[in-house]
């Protein structure tokens, strides 16, 4: 379980481009949901997601994954629980270029400590679920979109993660290929996978296997809707 | 077996520190056999009574640069270029940079 | 054990990073090779010739005497010799006969000695192996020699010295003490210079002392400074070649300082990547020592080896133009390799650790920022 109290994120507090990306938000997730931040761009979404990530700490609020509080500890450790607990797929999947598949979905994983080979073959292993053995060595620019949208969620999964972060993955994806996205996600989910994605298409929001719809407008939450 | 990167990159460190190992040991053995040679240079030093090593001939302030002076046509300080190339590399010798060739 | 697979894990990121931008990196390592291999170069170079002038130069004399007459050397009188023969603590003084010859044919300056064992060869020399090389010469031959007065004197090559001895003698000529006399028109009673053995080397400097003294228009040279000359020759400061290069050492700094200390909007992207998977500032920090390390060391290691190849297999070949210069007798020596792990470790030092410092703390200040900011681009 993850919960936000009362979590507020100022930008360049005090100077006089200060910014309010996130006032005052509280939110549970359910690691066991697919949950869904939605609204428009620069609504704060990508920032509840990193606070959620433990990407970010929040400038006022305190953050808690499975009723730890993780807001003041400080980097190292908040690295190690980032590293255990979530995989993050980024809006532009940020790829390392002129490195192969393989590689990329290795890196995650490199300064643990594991040993290469059982590195290199939990890696092979996910790249074969989503169909992609055939270009481990290809290196990242030869891909197709689809093909790079996958190797994203591969290196998300490397460190066998219990929740999956997403910021507008499909921002760059046609129909079909956001189809396949969400068709993953869900798949994962029922892995016992909880997913988290921030998005303002409607193929994300609007989708079927989607439990929990939150959105955000101006750093505020305006509604909260749960299916069930 | 070389794999990986790392282990190329490690094994050609390995290579190379090898081969700098044997060229110490090239250096510790030369030094070894050429110990005769290091006598037989000593004594024709003492037969000759010579003051210098035979480096560069051009000139004879270069020939034997402890038994120049400071009136020696294009001796420089070696920062100068000069006339003879191998004058940049001799300095002046220590007593006459001491004493400015006064004694 | 995790720390060395970490590491590694972290080694092979920070290859494939260098592979990636190989055009660049290999442009580095060469001419960082280069600069290494120059430094090393002159560094074995110039430590072998100290070395074996240190060695061999204690056998030279103690303390020679010239004579200055208008600020020039000018001949020495043999009186001399009685009167600092005088002089309490010295133990020997010996009229020294020497002097160059420049032999037109070949444009070679020659180096010519009479000692005690030749004085009487008379009609006969003995040459070093520069000597017989230059003027292509073999014991038994007959070598003209043009006097003072213009007429050519034909001496006999009786010996020829060791090609081991080149780094001493290559230019030296053994001749009598009359045929020397006679080629120069030397006056009889009078010596190039004098030599004094010293009865207690401690003493050296208190007889120099009192030479000055008796005889005012004479100047000492003693051994030890003769020994500080060679010192300091080919000083790290000094020289042609040092000159000539710190030019291009100020270039390769500015070059690798650039390289390493503005990293790219690309490779600041990529320590956020890192940083939003997972990467701690340390490990981040590490990744781009390793690409500091793996430049430096590389290049470190190829260009000492191929400098001690180049002093002691190739007799510095490269450096023979500038160090021949106007000389026509070149003295053929192998180089005594003197080196040692401590030289190896200076280099190190000078080369190595700047390079991986310089990588460090640029990365460093990159490597702080938070991993969010990925998210934000």
């Amino acid at each position: 379980m993850i919960e936000l109290q009362r979590v507020t994120k100022v930008f360049n507090k005090g100077n006089s481009n200060e910014f309010v990306a996130v006032d005052d938000i509280s939110l549970t997730i359910d690691p066991a949901d697919i949950s869904v931040l939605k609204g428009p761009s620069g609504a704060g979404k990508t920032t509840v997601l990193s606070v959620i990530g433990a990407m970010t700490k929040p400038t006022e609020g305190r953050v808690f994954i499975d009723g730890r509080e993780i807001t003041s500890l400080p980097e190292r450790f908040l690295t190690g629980i980032r590293r255990k607990t979530f995989g993050f797929i980024f809006q532009q999947f940020n790829l390392i270029k002129g490195i192969t598949a393989l590689e990329n979905v290795m890196i995650p994983s490199y300064p643990s400590g594991e040993k290469h080979s059982s590195l290199k073959k939990r890696a092979m292993d996910l790249l074969q679920i989503l169909s992609l053995s055939g270009k481990a060595m290809s290196k990242i620019e030869w891909l197709s979109g689809g093909e790079a949208q996958r190797v994203a969620i591969a290196r998300a999964l490397i460190n066998n993660p219990e929740i999956i972060i997403a910021d507008e993955p499909t921002a760059h994806l046609d129909t079909k290929l956001s189809e396949e996205f969400i068709g993953i996600m869900a798949a994962l989910n029922k892995e016992g996978k909880g997913v988290v994605i921030a998005s303002h298409d409607p193929l994300i929001y609007g989708a079927k296997v989607v439990d929990t719809v939150v959105e955000i407008r101006d750093g505020r939450i305006v509604d909260k809707e749960e299916r069930l | 077996m070389l794999k990986r990167k790392s282990d190329v990159f490690l094994f050609y460190i390995l290579a190379n520190i090898f081969i700098l190992a044997i060229l110490l040991g090239h250096a510790f053995f030369e030094r070894k056999r050429s110990q005769p040679f290091l006598m037989q240079r000593i004594s024709m030093i003492l037969h000759y009574q010579l003051t210098d090593l035979c480096l560069f001939t051009d000139a004879r302030y270069t020939r034997h640069p402890s038994m120049a002076d400071m009136n020696t046509a294009f001796q420089d300080h070696p920062f100068s270029f000069e006339h003879f190339p191998s004058g940049s590399l001799v300095t002046p010798p220590v007593h006459i940079r001491n004493n400015h060739g006064l004694d | 054990m995790a720390w060395i697979e970490k590491q590694r894990n972290i080694l092979d990121f920070a290859l494939s990073s260098l592979v990636r931008r190989w055009g660049k990196n290999l442009a580095l390592v060469m001419v960082y090779t280069v600069i290494v291999f120059v430094l090393a170069s002159i560094l074995f170079m110039t430590h072998s010739i100290k070395r074996e002038a240190s060695l061999i130069l204690r056998g030279s004399p103690e303390i020679v005497v010239q004579r200055i007459l208008a600020g020039r050397h000018d001949l020495t009188p043999g009186r001399y010799i009685e009167k600092l023969a005088k002089i309490p603590g010295v133990r020997e003084v010996k009229g020294r006969l020497w002097g160059y010859y420049y032999e037109p044919s070949t444009g070679a300056n020659y180096t010519m000695i009479v000692t005690d064992e030749h004085r009487e060869n008379v009609g006969t020399i003995a040459i070093g192996a520069g000597v017989a090389r230059s003027s292509d010469v073999r014991e038994g031959d007959m070598i003209p020699f043009r006097s003072s007065d213009g007429s050519y004197v034909s001496f006999e090559v009786t010996g020829v010295l060791t090609p081991e001895s080149e780094l001493v003698a290559s230019d030296v000529i053994e001749v009598s003490e009359r045929d020397f006399r006679s080629l120069f028109a030397m006056p009889e009673g009078y010596f190039t210079d004098l030599t004094l053995k010293v009865r207690n080397r401690k003493e050296v400097v208190v007889v120099a002392d009192k030479i000055r003294r008796l005889l005012p228009d004479t100047r000492p040279i003693l051994r030890d400074e003769i020994l500080r000359t060679y010192d300091a020759i080919f000083d790290w400061r000094s020289g042609l070649l040092i000159v000539v290069f710190t030019g291009a050492i100020l270039a390769f700094s500015i070059f690798s300082w650039d390289k390493a200390t503005s990293l790219s909007f690309e490779e600041k992207k990529e320590m956020g990547v890192l940083k939003a998977v997972g990467w701690e500032t340390s490990e981040v920090i590490a990744m781009k020592s390793w690409e500091g390390i793996v430049v430096s060391l590389t290049s470190f290691l190829l260009g000492v080896i191929l400098a001690y190849m180049h002093v002691f297999f190739g007799s510095s070949i490269l450096f023979m133009p500038v160090l021949k210069g106007w000389s026509v007798l070149y003295p053929h020596f192998k180089l005594v390799p003197y080196v040692d792990p401590y030289q190896l470790a200076a280099l190190f030092f000078l080369t190595v650790v700047p390079y991986t410092a310089a990588t460090i703390i640029p990365s460093w200040r990159a490597a702080i920022i938070d991993p969010d900011s990925v998210m934000r681009l």
